[in-house]
């Protein structure tokens, strides 16, 4: 134990933060979009009266990630997270195409509390520790999909999960995070759309090794799923599509239902 | 009405924050110069970031004295946010040895505890010591995103403390006309606008 630190009495809370849950925007083009497994997309709405009612329900934080964004070679639009800033109170992290320390500053200057990079941040490494030195670990978010291959191995996948990389998943997030990414999120693209569970294995794995906070993605399709990942996994946050979007479900009742089986979140 | 500049110094949430104020109809500008500085009633200092970026750009847009003359000679109201309240101490050990405005006597420094996970992000609550900045609140759970933290000398400038597994982070502080929080009221909901509407009160007050 540091001296630096000064010990809390006993008495208080465990002075955790509460977890968190995401809703997660898939855009394309101007509107949200919501597949499986990466494929097979249907319209949600709008980015930002999406974002106003999840605002409203009481989401801790939204993620929106411009699927298109790196294979057309362009970034993220300013004016979507701009606008979104400003009709919603809530922290927002935003990504897709971001390349350059320039390309996350324009992020940045168009109101988003952290960047989320994902593709580049496992080509060009060095690309997390730029970010980190200037903006902040706290506001570098590194996205990683991962699949199982035949070995059952946990593999990271770039690209939209078109290209495997060779390094292992562990290895890359360690080296990841010792750039800088101040935040994972894993999601299981086998999981991705199917509404049938998170990858507890996975993140099970990753919470040991992982000394930043985790955002578990992929799956989530029921109440219990949430709470299983939560009570097995100690993961931070879980990020959720298809189950808000497409399914009859909102915040307000997932919280609920969490709080019944004694899993901390807040009450908005 | 009293006016409220907020510092344009950083990269990010100085939008939200105008945002957040502007909720309450109050009117709100944002500075990036010693003239701008000496129009308005209030300043807020924002910001996410590295200390050292957010001094050097303080610096290059020429605004350090002018400033530190708003808000020790005239007595103006400030409010420090995140990075913005860092910055009233005496350094930071983010990016070396930094000097801040020196306003409030101590130092920022890493968080430090066991089994920590940094940086430390998300919803956390407060627990206000005595100040009514914090009344009229449901839950005073607020966003926080952070791996620095800030540790006065004087104790009785703490208005609020969180807990962070074993760490007890100070999370407001409140010395005369200065008033800091390291979590982000702009990004925190029912909460965050409450608090920022306690702050404009007292500005409206005064």
């Amino acid at each position: 134990m540091s001296t630096n630190t000064l010990k809390a009495p006993a008495t208080k809370t465990r002075g955790l933060p509460t977890k968190r849950i995401i809703p997660l925007f898939l855009l394309k083009g101007e509107r949200l979009a919501k597949g499986t497994n990466f494929c097979d997309f249907t319209d949600v709405g709008d980015p930002v009266s999406q974002g106003m009612v999840f605002d409203a329900q009481g989401a801790e934080e939204i993620a929106i990630v411009d699927i298109t964004a790196s294979s057309e070679n362009r970034l993220i639009p300013s004016a979507v997270i701009n606008s979104m800033i400003t009709k919603c109170k809530l922290p927002i992290a935003a990504g897709g195409g971001i390349k350059t320390v320039d390309d996350a500053r324009e992020c940045f200057h168009a109101g988003a509390d952290k960047i989320i990079i994902n593709t580049f941040a496992v080509l060009t490494p060095q690309l997390v520790s730029d970010m980190a030195a200037e903006f902040g670990s706290q506001s570098v978010l590194v996205s990683l999909d991962v699949k199982r291959n035949e070995k059952g191995d946990y593999r990271a996948y770039v690209c939209s999960g078109t290209r495997e990389v060779e390094t292992p998943l562990l290895e890359l997030i360690e080296m990841l995070v010792d750039r800088g990414a101040g935040e994972l999120m894993v999601t299981s693209i086998d999981r991705e759309g199917t509404l049938s569970g998170l990858d507890l294995e996975l993140y099970e794995l990753l919470r040991d090794r992982v000394s930043v906070p985790l955002i578990a993605s992929g799956g989530a399709g029921s109440y219990d799923h949430l709470v299983n990942l939560f009570k097995t996994t100690d993961c931070d946050a879980v990020a959720l599509g298809k189950m808000l979007f497409l399914r009859d479900y909102d915040i307000v009742r997932i919280k609920s239902y969490l709080l019944g089986r004694h899993v901390t979140v807040r009450e908005a | 009405m009293k006016k409220i500049g907020i510092v344009n110094y950083s990269l990010g949430n100085v939008g939200s924050v105008a945002s957040a104020l502007s909720f309450y109809g109050q009117d709100i500008r944002l500075i990036d110069s010693a003239s701008g500085l000496a129009d308005v009633d209030a300043i807020v200092l924002a910001g996410v970031g590295n200390f050292k970026t957010a001094v050097d750009k303080i610096n290059a847009l020429k605004l350090r004295e002018a400033i530190h003359e708003q808000v020790i000679e005239k007595k103006k109201p400030v409010l420090g946010v995140c990075l913005g309240m860092q910055l009233f101490a005496d350094s930071s050990t983010e990016g070396g040895d930094i000097p801040g405005f020196g306003w409030i006597e101590g130092k920022v420094e890493q968080i430090e505890g066991e089994d920590l996970r940094l940086p430390h992000i998300g919803w956390n609550d407060i627990v206000p010591v005595g100040s009514e900045l914090f009344d009229g609140m449901r839950g005073r759970t607020f966003y926080f995103m952070h791996s620095y933290h800030f540790r006065p000398v004087d104790p009785s400038v703490v208005i609020a403390t969180t807990r962070y597994h074993d760490a007890e982070l100070v999370s407001a502080v409140k010395k005369d006309n200065i008033v800091g929080v390291q979590f982000h009221p702009e990004k925190s909901q029912g909460d965050g606008l409450r608090f920022l509407r306690n702050f404009l009160e007292s500005i409206n007050r005064a």
